[in-house]
């Protein structure tokens, strides 16, 4: 490089900060520019491929680590603490001991940041170093590595080769411009999507003189903005030709861009890391925290005072204020272990140890789509253990997602496929479901006036209603597979068949039979992409579709059983094959993709035969409507939502020419546009979007296994269950039977839908919304918006201060993070909710499990532990070394070495806690899932509460006084030293903590007695060997052969005995309480000793009251 | 915080590089083991009346006779306690606790009587005590030099800074240094037998075998090795300020002289409470027909030299035989009696409750 003037470097600088930092990039071809310096690149403001995830380097860990670390509060509380050590009037011990409990928890930190950077930086390396294909002035494709992409360069990717960077699609090896991708690494979703090349570009690299504009890099993964200006004309481009770093080529022999942006892809900018929330426990605990500092100040203030209460009492040198004041700092080096530093470390590894369980659970494990739980959000298990309000979005959470066309109405007919339903009900060993519906086709038959209807609607539906929950029920019960012919076979409706071969015959070459037009409709209007991989050869039968969302794929199928095969689909154009065995090739002028917004989608072909364009336009029901100049077959879709089918509407109008041609041109100015280019697209799908006429259908939705079970055992733990759903009132209700949210038992039960739930959630409303709904064992929302979920949510949970859990199987991004805890089920379609989602589940079922047993558990042994936490570290030393300032004229000296102190916390007392946080059992998972009502214990305040606390506080208080008094009374006015003395309390002090812990563990395994009998081992192994080894080692202490000594002597025996006995005797009244006033955990603990068949009886006894 | 993934793919956004048609075909599914199904055999005691029942009436019927038996030898003990501080104007040493200064070369004596009522059989122990002496505060307790006592010869030049402000004097370093070599008790006692005749026989005092044993063998070690000449050794140091003698000249045997002196270890073994005693010497029994001390009058002969009213403390003297569980004390044994009697009635309660309440846990009803 030669050499440029600092001034120089420095414009050019602020220019590539200027040129990253503006809306609008403009990016050239690197290929003119191979081969010079630098800083005659035009992209050399861009950051290359490189990634580096890593968030230290080698030289600067050390800093950068320690200022990482100093950003918690306690660390800077434990290095204040130990660097007032180094002042010699109010040192405790020697300054530099002083630094090791500080020094030994940064430096356990910084190891386990340093390993997980290590593992950063290896597959950066692996990620840096994969080869792929890029154009070079040779004229051909060189192998590079990921790292030396740079933006403005061209790539080719190869079949199932990984995109490298974010690349605008300029040239495929299909025929039809199309690259096919699979963006599973991005959201999880596995089917195959279609990305078209930039319309309207010759692709020749040597050529391609064109500035691409593209905008400022973001993270929407759905959304691309950008146009080229080869010459004047614009050419847009969209997300439908940017082909993500991330996503795999799949169906195309290769593909290649042009890179507009390296480094900032919109997969790296889409990672923000693990997800941080903090607990409620967590929440609580810091309060404690604080309570301990102002136990702390009490204390030493307790200390600090004789100087001037007592002058004289011990010759102090100094005026008794100032020794007061240095007394006081003295005293807070002295106790500064009131203040649990290793709670903070203990907690978080407790967790570690808690999702390694949660995410082990083989009940959690789905063999279907092989996935484990995921557990997002580390710090948040405990949480699990105390949710109160469940909110469940409908389609993909409690039913499968998987869609089943039903039956459909053209032309105000409706045609029941009363052949799929039976093949349905086949599977069923139950003979009587077929009985009712057996009853019913008669009432069908009579030709589904629309009057027959409207005489006897409610009978009707009712019993149908009933014959459907039996089957779900049915279902549930028998492990059936889901994954059964029924999904994707349609047994055509011999009506229907009979009237499109009426049809077809009748009208000939003209096609434009209502009947045939639906089907077509089905078989065009969606953007399916049929797969090659099993279709190369065109064999119909061996066509397989994938689709963005089950629905479509449902629909495709069914116009397949009818015999209007989908046989491919390009960019340009779609093939179908009628039942005749004809083939036609329709144009696809235009296809106006589905958004939230419109809730509808179109396209627009034109007819081979007639060479009329025609508008298929597919939807929500309430999308459809409102566009429909009649309401038409409305009955027929309320009575399809009565039985909690899903509808769908299919539309189809004629477009002139002339209205196409000045649409078009709207239409290709809103493409190119690159400010409101959203608003603009969809205005013009709008104009075209009117006076629509209608075909219907009715998609079935299946519920997932076990999810009524799941709801009423939520229930019966005291969880509300809340459902939120955009369907339509008829369809939620049925549901609802369904899943047994609604009972017929039921009288409060609170439906509401969009539009009242907005005013319902007004201000002046709202609080007595909250009550109305408080009081209703179940709650209804349909017809509601994500955004109304997530108010719901937000309001629930600020106005009843209760712990909520959404649980989604879609998008409800909003619903999910609103809540304390978002659950994400990894269904069919739409992984957001799972991206966004602090556990991502893969059933509704898991749900159950994952609260009853596993937040229980989570929930009890950290709050136990928490307590037991504040207990020992107020317990051990500082109220021991507390009361011993009593005897030493307060004047800070410990009666322990350091060095044994320092062991105590870190080594013989640390273990036992841990453990007892991942692995105590209180009740097992059996009776847990069995009596659903333990899960209350949890709720509400649960078994950590402000009272919970200071009983402990107290409790160690106690134990404190009797380890301190015992000995002390044992060895007064006797010839023992200061450390002899510290011996007995040192050993009574372990003994009472881990017998303490002892009687709080629930259920002892090999690895229990372990850690037990190992804590004490090492505590006497350490002791021992250290008192025989350190002769002068840490002055002014003498630790040399005093436990040797006192081993040998029968009163340190008698001493521990009985002052471990005695600090332990309150307990009797907890025994006294278990046995007089047993709490339900105890009675449930009692019934888990019972063996299994007996314990079976007994919940289904009680059950049954 | 310390947060840390189970999902590397979600906490770096790494994308799972596979080679062409990837992904392993290994199930992701968790091992079915007993521990990580949380599912390991386990010991499930529940605390009630009836399984703690027999735990209390076994540590009742433990600890009594343990009470008992300490009681009892606490009882055996014989122990006699004799104040010497020269408080009360009736007090023989209350001259010697008035005059005293610091710089008197002539040393003040005081003669104290008493009447032993009991014959002493055994070894007797004799210690002195002393109260209100905070030997425990924390700037008193390490203002010493441990290694310069183990013999160092470095810290026997320069020792170190805890000792000060007593760790030179005229520019020479101390030996021993720190506040508690300055401030040994040096009162000398010496007891005497009041014959019927009226003749007094001095009882003789073992100055040996006071100390701990890995004190004076390991612990405290003259500089020099084993350099007899222990003036020589000492060569170049001053004696504390306080003290009447160098260190080499604490005793004439040569084995209990210097750093190794008995009598200095036991006053370096910083005492735990601020009323303690220290063994000061050992009444030999000399054989089996004559009791160590018999039956009669003593007389106590004190040196008096060490100051105690300026904090007011106190002084004794204690004669003590021993037994296995040390001097008396009465606590224990009484501590024992008392435990074990309550938890042989918390036994009786929790026997009623588990005879009343017993039989219900298993038809309880959990939900309310």
């Amino acid at each position: 490089m030669t050499w440029r003037s600092p001034l120089a470097l420095m414009r050019d600088a602020l220019r590539g900060q200027r040129a990253r930092e503006k809306d609008l990039r403009n990016l050239v071809s690197n290929l003119p520019y191979e081969g010079l310096e630098k800083a005659k690149q035009p992209n050399r403001h861009f950051p290359s491929n490189a990634i580096k995830t890593t968030k230290y380097t080698l030289l600067l860990f050390i800093p950068m680590n320690l200022f990482e670390q100093f950003h918690r509060l306690a660390n800077i509380y434990f290095v204040g603490l130990a660097i007032l050590n180094f002042i010699p009037v109010v040192n405790a011990f020697q300054p530099e001991v002083a630094l090791i409990p500080i020094c030994v928890i940064l430096s356990l930190t910084a190891l386990k940041d340093a390993w997980e950077d290590f593992r950063r930086y290896q597959s950066d390396r692996k990620l840096n170093n994969t080869p792929c294909l890029i154009y070079s002035k040779e004229k051909q494709f060189m192998e590079r590595r990921w790292k030396d992409v740079r933006v403005g360069d061209f790539v080719k990717v190869v079949c199932n080769e990984i995109v490298p960077a974010d690349l605008l699609l300029l040239h495929t090896s299909d025929p039809n411009s199309v690259c096919h991708i699979e963006t599973a690494n991005l959201d999880g979703e596995t089917n195959l999507k279609q990305r078209t090349v930039v319309s309207g570009l010759l692709f020749e690299p040597e050529s391609f003189s064109g500035i691409v504009v593209c905008e400022k890099p973001n993270n929407n993964l759905n959304h691309f903005k950008c146009y080229e200006k080869p010459d004047k004309e614009r050419a847009g481009a969209g997300i439908e030709s940017l082909l993500l770093r991330g996503c795999t080529v799949r169906n195309t022999d290769h593909a290649v861009g042009f890179v507009v942006y390296a480094h900032e892809t919109k997969s790296m900018l889409n990672n923000n890391g693990p997800r941080y929330k903090r607990s409620k426990l967590e929440r609580k605990l810091n309060i404690d925290v604080i309570f301990c500092v102002i136990l702390l100040f009490t204390m030493c203030l307790v200390g600090a005072l004789p100087p001037y209460l007592v002058p004289d009492s011990s010759g102090h040198l100094d005026s008794p204020s100032l020794s007061g004041f240095y007394m006081f700092f003295t005293l807070i080096i002295l106790l500064q272990i009131l203040i649990p530093i290793s709670l903070y470390v203990s907690i978080e590894l407790v967790k570690i140890g808690q999702i390694f369980f949660v995410t082990n659970d083989t009940d959690l494990f789905d063999e279907e789509t092989d996935s484990r739980i995921q557990c997002k959000a580390l710090n948040i298990t405990e949480d699990l253990g105390q949710i109160e309000y469940v909110f469940s979005d409908k389609t993909g959470t409690l039913t499968e997602n998987k869609m089943v066309f039903r039956r459909c109405s053209i032309m105000g007919t409706e045609y029941p496929h009363k052949e799929n339903i039976r093949l349905a009900v086949l599977g069923e060993p139950e003979s009587e479901e077929e009985v009712i519906f057996d009853q019913r086709p008669q009432s069908l038959q009579t030709g589904w006036s629309l009057d027959a209807e409207d005489t006897n609607p409610r009978d009707t539906t009712q019993r149908r209603g009933s014959r459907h929950r039996s089957k779900v029920t049915g279902i549930a019960q028998s492990d059936v597979a889901f994954s059964s012919p029924l999904e994707t076979e349609v047994i055509p409706d011999k009506k229907l068949l009979q009237q499109i071969s009426r049809a077809e015959s009748s009208s000939g070459s003209r096609k434009t039979d209502p009947y045939l037009d639906f089907f077509l409709a089905l078989a065009i209007c969606n953007t399916v992409v049929v797969s090659m991989a099993t279709a190369q050869r065109r064999r119909s039968d061996n066509l397989r579709y994938e689709a963005e969302s089950p629905d479509e794929a449902a629909l495709v199928y069914a116009a397949k059983a009818y015999g209007f095969i989908l046989l491919a689909r390009t960019p340009d154009s779609v093939t179908v094959r009628l039942p005749s065995g004809e083939d036609l090739v329709f144009k696809v002028l235009d296809t106006l993709t589905f958004d939230s917004n419109r809730k509808r989608m179109s396209v627009l072909v034109q007819h081979p035969i007639t060479k009329e364009y025609v508008l298929y336009t597919k939807g929500a029901d309430y999308a459809i409507m409102e566009l429909l100049g009649t309401p038409y077959a409305q009955h027929h879709l309320d009575c399809y939502a009565k039985e909690g089918l899903r509808t769908l509407c299919v539309t189809k109008k004629v477009v002139s020419a002339k209205v196409y041609e000045s649409w078009s041109v709207d239409r290709q100015r809103a493409l190119a546009a690159i400010d409101n280019k959203e608003e603009l697209i969809m205005d013009t799908a709008v104009q075209l979007e009117t006076n629509l006429s209608l075909l219907a259908t009715g998609i079935e939705d299946r519920l997932q296994e076990n999810v009524p079970d799941t709801i009423m055992a939520l229930r019966e733990a005291g969880i509300q269950v809340w459902v939120l759903t955009g369907d339509k009132p008829e369809t939620a209700v049925n549901i609802g039977y369904a899943c047994r949210l609604l009972e017929e038992e039921d009288l409060i039960a609170l439906v509401i839908d969009g539009r009242t739930l907005t005013m319902a959630l007004s201000p002046d409303l709202q609080e007595r919304f909250v009550d109305l709904a408080k009081r209703c064992r179940s709650v209804l929302c349909c017809r509601v918006t994500p955004l109304q979920k997530s108010r719901v949510v937000k309001v629930i949970r600020e106005k009843l201060k209760v712990m909520t859990l959404a649980v989604d199987g879609a998008n409800d991004v909003n619903m999910i993070q609103a809540a304390d805890i978002g659950i994400g089920i990894s269904g069919q379609e739409g992984m957001q909710a799972v991206m966004a989602s602090d556990f991502a589940i893969s059933r509704f079922r898991h749900l159950k499990k994952l609260l009853l047993v596993h937040g229980h558990w989570c929930y009890t042994r950290l709050a136990n532990m928490i307590i037991y936490f504040f207990y020992k570290n107020v317990q051990a030393y500082v109220n021991l070394l507390f009361w011993y300032q009593f005897f030493c004229g307060f004047s800070g000296t410990a009666m322990i070495d350091y060095w044994l102190m320092i062991f105590f916390n870190l080594f013989f007392t640390s273990a036992p806690p841990i453990m007892f946080g991942i692995m105590d059992k209180d009740v097992s998972a059996e009776v847990l899932l069995g009596v659903p009502e333990l899960y209350r214990i949890g709720q509400g305040a649960g078994e950590y509460k402000f009272s919970t606390f200071w009983v402990s506080i107290l409790d160690a208080f106690y134990q404190s006084l009797v380890c301190f008094f015992i000995p002390y009374l044992a060895y007064q006015d006797s010839d023992i030293d200061i450390f002899t003395f510290g011996t007995p309390l040192n050993t009574i002090s372990l003994f009472t903590i881990l017998l303490h812990l002892s009687i709080e563990i629930k259920a002892w395994t090999v690895v229990h007695w372990v850690i037990m009998l190992g804590s004490v081992a090492l505590y006497f192994v350490v002791t021992l060997a250290y008192s025989a080894i350190c002769v002068t080692c840490n002055p002014p202490s003498n630790p040399y052969w005093i436990l040797q000594s006192q081993m040998a002597d029968p009163m340190f025996y008698l001493i521990c005995l009985i002052s471990t006995v005695v600090a332990l005797l309150p307990y009797t009244f907890h025994v006294m309480r278990n046995s007089i006033t047993p709490s339900p955990i105890v009675q449930a603990r009692h019934l888990d000793r019972l063996d299994h068949s007996e314990r079976e009886q007994w919940i289904k006894e009680w059950r049954s009251f | 915080m310390m947060a840390s993934s189970y999902n590397a793919k979600d906490e770096d956004g790494h994308i799972t590089v596979s080679g062409p048609g990837g992904g392993t075909l290994r199930s992701k599914k968790p091992e079915n083991t007993a521990f990580k199904q949380q599912r390991l055999p386990a010991w499930q005691p529940i605390l009630t009346a009836g399984t703690v029942l027999p735990a209390f009436f076994i540590i009742g019927l433990i600890f009594i006779p343990i009470g008992i038996g300490l009681y009892v030898t606490s009882n055996n003990i014989k122990e006699f306690e004799i104040d010497y501080t020269g408080v009360d104007m009736s007090s023989p040493c209350f001259n010697c606790s008035q005059n005293f200064s610091w710089n008197s070369t002539r040393p003040c004596t005081c003669t104290i009587p008493f009447y032993l009522d009991q014959p002493y059989e055994s070894n007797v122990f004799m210690y002195y005590g002393l109260s209100n002496f905070y030997q425990n505060h924390r700037r008193y307790v390490k203002s010493r030099d441990d290694s310069q006592l183990n013999g160092d010869t470095e810290s026997l030049t320069k020792p170190s800074k805890e000792c000060e402000p007593y760790a030179f004097h005229e520019n020479k370093p101390i030996a021993p240094c720190g506040a508690i070599a300055n401030s040994m008790f040096n009162d000398t006692l010496e007891l005497f037998y009041n014959n019927p005749n009226g003749t007094k026989s001095e009882i003789p005092l073992t100055t040996t075998g006071i100390a701990w044993w890995t004190d004076k063998h390991v612990k405290f070690r003259n500089p020099g090795g084993n350099n007899p000449n222990l003036t020589a050794v000492f060569q170049g140091t001053t004696k504390p300020v306080n003290w009447h003698r160098p260190v080499y000249e604490l005793d004439t045997d040569a084995e209990n002289n210097g750093f190794i002196n008995e009598d200095f270890i036991v006053w370096m073994r910083t005492a735990a409470l601020p009323t303690f005693r220290k063994l000061y010497r050992i009444i030999q029994k000399k054989n089996n027909m004559v009791p160590t001390l018999p039956r009669g009058n003593y007389t106590l002969e004190v040196v008096y030299n060490y100051p105690v009213r300026s904090f007011e403390g106190r002084k004794r003297m204690i004669l003590s035989t021993i037994s296995w569980m040390g001097g008396k004390n009465p606590f224990l044994g009484i501590a024992y009696i008392t435990v074990g009697s309550v938890c042989f009635f918390l036994g009786v309660v929790l026997l009623i409750i588990h005879h009343k309440y017993g039989n219900r846990n298993n038809s309880a009803d959990i939900s309310n």
